[in-house]
């Protein structure tokens, strides 16, 4: 528990090190927003927001979480290998990126609120479906990055993720939608369970299945 | 008599197409004679998924016992379970021009969960070409079939229960094929196609065994 805690610390440590990284990362959330909002010339529906939110917010997951490996790839793998168990490892980085996501998705969130003056109605309730949805993408990528980080194929990660993740997003925009307007209470309280469930399946596949990725 | 299951195959997939196409059904409107294509359309998904799984189980093999015999076979089973669902959103695409008026629609979510998870098995083979390394390809791809085949699940037999909006008969509020007379047209050849179509697929999945090793043995690839 102290050790995975320690690699917490390690992955922001480096993160905040590597200003130009973080930047990346924050500028390509910035542009994708304003194009999408030039494009669409700056009016549209809440269902449609809804949709874009989550479009933007995927493409900026692949983006940010395809790097988590890649340090660690070469020699630092030996290193890591040698102080730390994989279960411990995944755990971290698992940490790492669903705060890293939920923090970009919540810039995505502001960004989208001041560009197209358009807001959810239940906020509380969205970022609820905000943070379990981090979770639940950080879950599979992260451990498709830890495949793909081996790979030459730097696409590699989108073309694994997105049929895989298609689950898990068709049920948080319904989620989402849900959170605007809801007829019944029920549907909500389904549709939280059920991505919960997820979440948890995801995560109990991505620690038993790690193990055989994290050797060489 | 080591084959006979492939005489079985050829006996009933022979008494499928003919009674398939000859036997009587029962008037449905809609439906019409285009009910015939459940004889082809749903054994085509039956072996999909059966596939998928018997993939799955070898590649937990693979990852227990890391035989690379494993690995040979798990990608085996996910090549033709690929090839059956094509089929089966082939088949699915025609009857639903015949009933729904389109070729793809989209209030499905069965259609579009199948459309998705060809998608994830299409990775999945991807996946396989993008390693050089004969043990690490096949090491990351049972790992990626095992959430492969789990979200697959999800995508056909979860989220449609959840989302409420299918067309498929016993889906949406619709009433199953049960409710119609299954009792026994239907049923004398529906079941008797769903074992011929997976003893078929079982059948060409072999094959495609043998070829492989052969060409590992030819091409000297097993490292004894």
């Amino acid at each position: 528990m102290v050790n995975i805690l320690k690699l917490v610390r390690k992955e922001l440590q480096l993160e905040w090190r590597q200003k130009t990284a973080l930047g990346t990362i924050f500028i390509y959330v910035l542009g994708t927003s304003f194009l999408i909002y030039l494009v669409f010339q700056g009016h549209i529906t809440i269902p449609v927001w809804i949709a874009l939110f989550w479009v933007i917010a995927l493409f900026t997951t692949v983006n940010a979480v395809s790097r988590s490996f890649l340090k660690d790839a070469n020699e630092q793998f030996y290193y890591l290998r040698s102080i730390a168990t994989p279960l411990e490892i995944i755990f971290s980085k698992i940490i790492y990126n669903a705060f890293l996501i939920t923090i970009l998705s919540l810039i995505i969130y502001l960004v989208m609120i001041l560009f197209f003056n358009e807001n959810i109605e239940n906020k509380g309730l969205f970022l609820l479906t905000i943070i379990l949805g981090a979770i639940g993408f950080s879950n599979l990528f992260t451990l498709l990055s830890a495949i793909t980080a081996r790979t030459q194929n730097f696409v590699l990660l989108a073309i694994l993720g997105f049929p895989i993740i298609l689950p898990l997003l068709l049920l948080i925009v319904k989620m989402s939608e849900l959170s605007n307007f809801a007829i019944q209470q029920k549907d909500i309280y389904m549709h939280l369970g059920a991505i919960a469930m997820l979440d948890v399946i995801t995560l109990i596949l991505s620690i038993v299945l790690f193990p055989y990725i994290w050797r060489d | 008599m080591k084959n006979w299951w492939k005489y079985l195959s050829i006996l009933l997939l022979f008494y499928t197409v003919y009674f398939g196409f000859k036997g009587t059904v029962p008037e449905l409107d809609i439906l019409e004679q285009s009910i015939r294509n459940l004889y082809f359309h749903v054994p085509m998904w039956f072996a999909m998924m059966l596939l998928m799984f018997v993939s799955m189980c070898y590649s937990i093999l693979y990852l227990s016992k890391q035989q690379i015999d494993a690995d040979i076979k798990a990608a085996a089973f996910a090549k033709v379970g690929f090839f059956f669902g094509f089929l089966g959103i082939i088949t699915g695409a025609v009857w639903a021009r015949a009933t729904w008026g389109a070729w793809w629609v989209f209030q499905e979510v069965k259609l579009n969960g199948a459309a998705a998870a060809l998608l994830i098995y299409a990775a999945y083979f991807i996946l396989r070409g993008s390693f050089d390394d004969e043990e690490k390809k096949a090491r990351f791809s049972a790992v990626y079939s095992i959430f492969a085949f789990t979200m697959f699940m999800v995508l056909i037999n979860v989220i449609p229960r959840i989302s409420n909006s299918s067309l498929h008969p016993g889906n949406g509020g619709n009433p199953g094929f049960n409710s119609y007379d299954l009792d026994s047209d239907l049923r004398m050849v529906f079941y008797p196609a769903v074992i011929g179509w997976i003893l078929l697929s079982l059948w060409i999945t072999t094959l495609i065994i043998r070829i492989e090793k052969v060409y590992r043995k030819k091409h000297q690839l097993d490292i004894l």
